[in-house]
């Protein structure tokens, strides 16, 4: 029998990937800035994300995106703000992928928004492989969680374009050093931006928000 | 653990493949895995198995290439020698920030398998 060997460079996540490109297509389309939010359960996202439809709500149209392993109650403190919200339950696997998102929209009206944010699940490793069709990944990092994170879980620090350090309000009191922890993910992700925010006490809060509208402009110039 | 839905992915990826250049049942396939890809290659192989076992493609063979990251400075020009896992966090000789290249591939690079004649339908 013969045996036949054929080189195909192709990638592993062909089929995931295929449809994030059509999400891609399709936030262009409909002008929509998209976040994904990755990081480990109890960095602060869901905190991060109330205080971010608090500024942005009254004048952009903002929808979300909840993922997570078990119950609505991340996806009821969204649209108890008076913004649409989708939870997606992943009944016990660690990550969204693009078809999951492309069942949200079907099943919901989100869309048109100008500004979706995707929550992942709480997790820094398995997330990070999956393109959902983002125009860019946020990681977090909170100071409880410890300084080495980065250099511990290096693939999602790579990918990032953007780490947000939060519960600043907590430095003073945990040992982490903050100018190390930006030196280890710069390194990893020479082009990234590292931004520090604290939701409770809005210490970077307006940074963060200027970020996010300075990119959407742009998104609509190009 | 994401790997048993990437070891399915590549199964299929794999599956694509052999339709597009014939019939037949795989016998080796070769895949690189990058260090920032967030894929361990033992548990991507545990999947594989479980994956094709009573499948007319059990026994065939994953073989994982590992890619490191490699990160390099800018000003020396170089590639800086890191221990498995480590990572600088500016550059050892010359203290400018580093770059990193590559390191995120997760590719099915090839796939052999055996041809059977006239196309005949292979057992799933």
């Amino acid at each position: 029998m013969e045996t036949k060997t054929v080189t195909i460079r192709r990638k592993a996540l062909a089929a995931s990937e295929e449809q994030a490109a059509k999400l891609r297509e399709r936030f262009a389309e409909s002008g929509t800035l998209v976040l994904n939010l990755i990081s480990s359960p109890g960095s602060g996202k869901t905190t991060l994300l109330e205080t971010t439809v608090g500024r942005l709500a009254d004048d952009y149209r903002l929808a979300v995106i909840e993922g997570d392993v078990a119950t609505e109650r991340d996806a009821d403190r969204i649209r108890a703000m008076g913004v649409p919200a989708h939870q997606v339950l992943t009944s016990g696997a660690c990550h969204l992928d693009a078809r999951q998102i492309e069942t949200a929209l079907e099943a919901t009206d989100l869309l048109p928004a100008e500004i979706l944010v995707i929550e992942n699940v709480g997790n820094l490793i398995c997330p990070t492989t999956y393109d959902l069709g983002e125009d860019f990944k946020v990681a977090l990092l909170s100071v409880t969680e410890g300084d080495d994170k980065p250099i511990k879980y290096p693939a999602i620090f790579s990918r990032a374009d953007v780490t947000v350090i939060t519960k600043s309000d907590l430095l003073p009191y945990v040992p982490f050093d903050l100018e190390t922890t930006k030196q280890h993910i710069a390194s990893l992700n020479p082009n990234g931006v590292i931004l520090v925010v604290s939701s409770i006490s809005g210490d970077g809060i307006d940074g963060w928000c200027d970020l996010i509208v300075r990119r959407l402009e742009a998104k609509r110039r190009s | 653990m994401h790997e048993m839905g990437i070891a399915i992915e590549i199964y299929r990826t794999c599956r694509e493949a052999v339709q597009e250049h014939g019939e037949g049942r795989l016998r080796h396939v070769k895949i690189a895995v990058g260090e920032l890809s967030a894929v361990e290659p033992d548990l991507l192989s545990f999947g594989w198995e479980a994956v094709i076992a009573d499948t007319g493609d059990e026994g065939a063979e994953l073989e994982v290439e590992f890619r490191r990251a490699d990160q390099r400075c800018p000003n020396c020009g170089e590639s800086k020698d890191r221990s498995e896992g480590s990572w600088f966090r500016i550059c050892p000789d010359c203290g400018a920030p580093l770059e990193v290249r590559g390191g995120d591939e997760l590719d099915v690079l090839e796939v052999s398998f055996e041809a059977i004649e006239n196309g005949a339908p292979e057992e799933q």
